[in-house]
């Protein structure tokens, strides 16, 4: 599809069909499969972050990396793994990035006029949930995001994240214990 | 609070509809700048195809330089040593093989890489322990360096071939990619001293032998944790989809 011309109308696929399509370079496929995982991308990084800016800056980084190894991408397996493997390991390196940019930041008595966008403060956008689930730690937090915002399965989550179902499984309870301890809290107050 | 009330809490916060996008092209940027560059691509080969190149990789040069060098270990050995070295040898290598070959997708199953080098770290001493003996040398070093040299002249070059191998993938942990192609081609090392070296101490074996695949798997981490650090420091990593600000 050249870029401005009428769009077709896309049939609804199952997102492992786009994914091996898009391998063999169909645009239509490769459209359609940006515009329904860039959302659950989306969500997840704000889950993960907090902060609008750097989550746009995280889906668009992840999808440059998407794009790289769509050769690694193995037909009939499910996609949604294959995808988050990919967008926590841009978070983490990112993350990596920032702390060590950080480290060598030096403390300046009045802040610049400007500061880069990326350091701009945290803007919650989902305040309840973001404040519960920052009450976890990032790989239970992880975990529960995919498990329950995204509604991926155990099995997706545990390829997702290369550990076992049942690695997964002790996580997510984990985190509803202290999830539950967090919630019941929050309502006595 | 139940299960059921923290479901339905989660079930809200799911259907919450994500605002839109600042800036509101960020989508059609993104499918622009990926349509732009659009090609047909080769998928990877099957990961028993690739367990198989990493395999062959470990057994050439194990073998080839072993027959370089001459076979002394080897008409050294018993029969039942040689069936247990090698054989131990060759399960080794499979498991770190595998373990490699997943590192090359993402999601490509559960991360073994530690699992295949604890495994040749505990299993090869025992094995060793068992198979010979003799814990007295004289010339513990001036024997043993020779060894852990010609294991390493052996390992490293094998260990450039895997990480070429592994480059045609997409690797995202390089220090686990590094930790299980260092243990393959520790291993291939060792494969190559079994072979070659008729010293059969235990305490030849053990200390000089089995070092090369802990020196082998260290230097992958460390090669690893150096190509980490260079991909996440990579300015191109932001700036492709750039919005132009």
């Amino acid at each position: 599809m050249a870029i401005g011309s009428a769009p077709e109308p896309v049939p609804v696929d199952a997102l492992e069909s786009l994914m091996a399509r898009y391998q063999q370079s169909d645009h239509h496929a490769a459209t359609a499969l940006i515009e329904r995982v860039s959302p659950l991308l989306h969500r997840y990084f704000l889950f993960q972050i907090s902060n609008r800016r750097y989550a746009e800056d995280l889906l668009q980084e992840t999808w440059m990396r998407i794009h790289k190894a769509r050769h690694t991408y193995r037909t009939g397996e499910p996609v949604l793994p294959w995808i988050f493997a990919i967008a926590r390991h841009t978070g983490l390196d990112n993350y990596r990035k920032t702390r060590r940019l950080e480290s060598r930041e030096r403390q300046v008595e009045v802040l610049p006029e400007h500061p880069a966008a990326r350091f701009a403060p945290a803007e919650p956008v989902t305040p309840d949930m973001n404040a519960i689930l920052q009450a976890l730690p990032d790989t239970q937090r992880e975990v529960v995001v995919m498990l329950k915002v995204l509604g991926m399965t155990i099995d997706e989550v545990a390829r997702a994240t290369s550990s076992s179902a049942g690695s997964v499984k002790q996580k997510a309870h984990r985190a509803y214990e202290k999830l539950r301890e967090v919630l019941v809290g929050a309502k006595r107050k | 609070m139940t299960p059921e009330q923290m479901d339905k809490i989660f079930a809200e916060a799911a259907n919450r509809p994500v605002p839109p996008t600042e800036p509101p092209d960020l989508v059609q940027r993104v499918q622009a700048a990926v349509l732009k560059d659009l090609r047909p691509v080769r998928p990877l080969p099957a990961p028993w195809v690739l367990t198989l190149v990493f395999g062959a990789v470990a057994f050439l040069f194990a073998g080839g330089s072993a027959l370089i060098l001459g076979l002394n270990g080897l008409h050294a050995l018993g029969q039942d040593q040689r069936a247990a070295i090698f054989t131990a040898v060759a399960l080794g290598a499979w498991l770190a093989a595998l373990a490699a070959v997943r590192e090359m997708r993402p999601a490509g199953g559960r991360r073994l890489s530690s699992i295949a080098f604890a495994t040749a770290a505990v299993a090869f001493p025992i094995l060793f322990f068992l198979l010979f003996h003799g814990y007295t040398s004289q010339n513990l070093i001036r024997e043993g360096i020779p060894c852990l040299v010609a294991g390493l002249c052996v390992s490293i070059p094998a260990a450039f071939v895997t990480a070429w191998v592994l480059r045609a993938g997409c690797v995202l942990s390089w220090r686990a990619a590094g930790v299980a192609a260092g243990t393959l081609c520790g291993l291939a090392g060792l494969g190559m001293l079994e072979l070659h070296c008729p010293n059969l101490k235990a305490i030849h074996v053990l200390l000089w032998h089995v070092t090369v695949v802990l020196v082998s798997a260290a230097l992958g981490f460390g090669a690893g944790w150096f190509a980490d650090l260079r991909g996440a420091s990579r300015p191109e990593d932001l700036g492709r989809f750039a919005l132009g600000d």
